[in-house]
């Protein structure tokens, strides 16, 4: 049922960049997790999250993204999150997400160029 | 229900069973999507409920050993509203094990999620039955 879920890395000029595409949610979040985890294990304080090919989040997702967000900030980075899909970005507005994840609607205005 | 355009009316009731697994969590996005649209509900209310049940399914299944049991759903058409109750059958209590942080953090943010979406919307747990319920309206259109 997750055939469209995939994560890609790609190093960026200041940070990683991990590109998702496809619906993230209770099975497949767990996969986000362990991707995002190592990747900040590795030494990255600072990582982009790119949800622009993301069709579908749901509460699993964004307890990921709220953890990864803790973790970098617990090195002195951040998290990046990269969305531009309205009814995506409703949903961090409706959790009040957008108050407290750095959140862009672009790579580029999250520093990737 | 053989004309794929034929809506639904007050009283109608579909029913769904699935094994509580999460990659199959989407069959009740998908069910949930479609029963609605013959509904009434315009595109955005459908993306509310299509989010919304999902929650629903993660608040039925929070502090249960879900691998042996069964997700029910029965969504239910009312006058202006749609219902829809999600419960956990067969499926043994996790026997007091305290959810994790982050299981904590999804369970507020599925609380927020859903009270922000729906209308109405509640959890219970009687002896070892889990049950997990929204009701979301129409919104009025103008004309």
């Amino acid at each position: 049922m997750d055939q469209e879920f995939h994560i890609e890395e790609r190093r960026g000029a200041v940070a990683p960049v991990i590109a998702v595409r496809g619906e993230v949610d209770v099975a497949t979040a767990p996969q986000l997790r362990e991707h995002l985890q190592r990747v900040i294990a590795d030494g990255s304080s600072t990582v982009v999250l790119d949800l622009l090919g993301v069709t579908f989040l749901d509460s699993t997702a964004l307890g990921v993204v709220v953890g990864a967000h803790k973790r970098c900030r617990e090195l002195g980075g951040e998290l990046r999150v990269v969305v531009a899909d309205p009814r995506l970005v409703k949903i961090f507005e409706i959790t009040g997400l957008t108050g407290v994840l750095t959140i862009t609607d672009s790579l580029h205005a999250a520093g990737v160029s | 229900m053989s004309d794929p355009g034929e809506r639904l009316a007050a009283g109608d009731r579909i029913e769904l069973r699935f094994p509580a697994r999460g990659d199959l969590v989407v069959l009740a996005r998908l069910v949930t999507t479609a029963i609605s649209a013959r509904a009434g509900f315009d595109v955005e209310e459908l993306e509310d409920l299509r989010l919304a049940v999902g929650e629903l399914c993660l608040l039925a299944l929070q502090g249960s050993d879900a691998q042996h049991g069964d997700l029910r759903l029965e969504l239910t058409v009312l006058g202006d509203a749609v219902a829809i109750d999600c419960s956990l059958e067969r499926a043994s209590a996790s026997g007091g094990v305290a959810p994790s942080p982050d299981e904590e953090e999804t369970a507020r943010l599925s609380e927020q999620i859903l009270t922000a979406l729906v209308d109405d919307h509640g959890r219970q747990s009687e002896d070892g039955a889990v049950r997990a319920w929204l009701r979301k309206r129409r919104r009025e259109h103008a004309g």
